[in-house]
């Protein structure tokens, strides 16, 4: 199993998609502490290093994020097939439900290494504001940029950490959810595009009952912000991720390639 | 494989298509476009899921016990085959390596290994090159090269020398002639007759979807002519020998199969001695393209 993880993330990491995205996480931090308007347009001043990482998070979170994930798993298999590479895999003495599971496992990481890319983005960024105790907030705990007093850098650290891992666990049903719309569609094209249009009719049932709202995945995208309790949030979202990725491997073991 | 049928919905593909391949036989199949053989590769080699019937190779059902069974397999199903193109031709191989030693009980595949069956593909020179670079007779070579690597038991390839130039076409029908001398069985689908008449041992002529005909290469290559004065009164005598299984006269000549070319003198002694004139005696190829044109026709 780990020959074919390791396989897996040896053709993620070479795939041209996974080095755009890369890039652009490396890159998108250095947007605040270089833009001249910030305190114009946002009435944000940056004090400290460890505001940037969750101005960059929130830069990327509600759009740009699902829209790499969704295409690049959906790339895993869609470009396989494309290519032709897939079947010479599948021809090898390997169990398909292996094949399809090293492909959920490099997928459901997959928002874990653009996050982790773009907060070292977001800290090298932020560096010159440096990283100790501060008066005001980390733009995702208590009075959000303001704060509510002194900072310590390592409670600083804390809550943006936290932000970043509940982001990433945000956007693994959405992996989860491509890599299912890859093995019905064998497109990337055309699983991009159902889990994205997927997404946006999730976000317009907004005007449906709230016990609906409550169950879509759509609704804890902004889970990275959220204070207080939030079991139920990610047990749902651990929920969608494994029924999107059972399904995935039903579908893969009696699919004609 | 036994009954194969394979429907997409309501059109059918395969109907009651049947085969068996004995190790160190050479088995050819052929048809127009259309035919089916791609999807009968596919689900041979456990890409495809049939209708009906059943698909067994080395006595195990390749969709039940995909794993097992394909531990004996080596393939090629498109044609050039398909690497990762990132990736050095080598890198490639390493990788199907790693996977093929996956199989239950299957041994670690030695670089050396890897790198033999590169020198035998002649793409020693290649190894290191990412396969982006590679020309389609390269990647079709390499193709082989992977097919091989864990000495299958079983090699199935489709239009294995789609691509190649005449000394690549010579390379890959010595490869699959040594295979199947050490006794791998070898099925192959291509559109070259006249290539494949000369090595494989039997060819099946899939039509529509179905098996038109299958052809013993081997007992009608043991057919001898002889250009004699008398062909009818020649194929009497020779029907009357004990090693000829079956004699017939096609003006000018008197037709016979007599197993083998060490018959020959044994035939012309009968001959001399019935009385017969023989000015000339040699093999009586059959033509494969010929026979192929008139049953497909048929159907």
């Amino acid at each position: 199993m780990l020959t074919l993880i390791s396989l897996e993330f040896r053709k993620l990491l070479g795939s041209r998609s996974v080095r755009l995205a890369a890039v652009l996480c490396l890159l998108l931090p250095w947007i605040w502490p270089l833009a001249p308007r910030l305190k114009e347009i946002y009435k944000l001043i940056i004090v400290s290093g460890w505001q940037v990482p969750t101005l960059a998070l929130e830069t990327v979170a509600p759009f740009l994020l699902p829209l790499l994930v969704a295409l690049t798993c959906a790339e895993m298999i869609g470009t396989e097939i494309a290519q032709g590479t897939l079947a010479p895999l599948i021809l090898r003495p390997v169990n398909r439900s292996r094949v399809i599971l090293a492909k959920l496992i490099t997928a459901l990481l997959y928002p874990a290494i653009l996050l982790t890319i773009l907060f070292f983005g977001s800290l090298i960024a932020g560096a010159r504001f440096g990283f100790g105790d501060f008066t005001g907030g980390t733009g995702i705990g208590p009075g959000l940029f303001v704060g509510v007093g002194e900072l310590s850098s390592g409670a600083a650290f804390a809550e943006v950490a936290r932000a970043y891992l509940l982001a990433a666990l945000s956007l693994m049903p959405i992996a989860a959810l491509a890599v299912l719309f890859a093995v019905i569609y064998l497109s990337t094209a055309a699983a991009a595009l159902a889990t994205l249009a997927t997404i946006n009719i999730m976000t317009l049932l907004v005007v449906f009952p709230e016990a609906l709202q409550k169950i879509l995945i759509t609704t804890y995208l902004d889970l990275y912000t959220r204070q207080g309790d939030i079991g139920q949030p990610i047990i749902l979202m651990i929920i969608y991720t494994i029924g999107f990725s059972v399904m995935a491997v039903f579908a893969f073991e009696k699919r004609d390639l | 494989m036994r009954g194969l049928k394979k429907k997409y919905r309501d059109q059918v593909i395969l109907e009651e298509v049947s085969l068996q391949v004995k190790p160190g036989e050479v088995y050819a199949l052929t048809g127009p476009n259309g035919a089916g053989k791609t999807t009968l590769i596919r689900c041979m080699t456990g890409l495809a899921f049939p209708s009906g019937g059943e698909i067994k190779l080395m006595g195990l059902d390749i969709h039940h016990d995909g794993p097992r069974a394909r531990a004996n397999l080596g393939a090629v199903v498109e044609a050039p085959a398909k690497f990762y193109p990132q990736f050095s031709g080598s890198q490639n191989l390493q990788m199907h390596a790693q996977l093929a030693a996956m199989a239950p009980g299957s041994k670690k595949i030695s670089r050396d290994r890897v790198r033999e069956v590169l020198a035998l593909l002649e793409l020693t020179r290649m190894a290191d090159r990412p396969v982006g670079e590679y020309s389609l007779g390269q990647r079709q070579r390499l193709g082989v090269a992977a097919a091989i690597l864990a000495e299958p038991r079983v090699l199935i390839l489709d239009e294995p020398t789609s691509g190649l130039d005449p000394l690549g076409i010579g390379l890959i029908h010595r490869i699959v002639t040594d295979l199947a001398t050490g006794g791998c069985a070898v099925i192959l689908s291509t559109h070259h007759l006249r290539e494949i008449a000369t090595y494989a041992h039997t060819v099946g002529i899939l039509t529509g979807g179905r098996m038109a005909d299958t052809v013993d290469l081997r007992a009608r290559q043991a057919n001898y002519r002889f250009r004699v004065d008398d062909e009818v009164g020649a194929a009497a005598v020779l029907s009357a020998l004990p090693f000829v299984r079956k004699a017939t006269s096609r003006k000018p000549y008197a037709i016979a199969h007599i197993g083998g070319e060490t018959r020959v003198p044994d035939a012309l002694a009968a001959l001399s001695q019935g009385g017969i004139r023989v000015f000339e005696a040699s093999p009586d190829h059959f033509d494969l393209y010929e026979y192929y044109r008139e049953r497909v026709e048929q159907h």
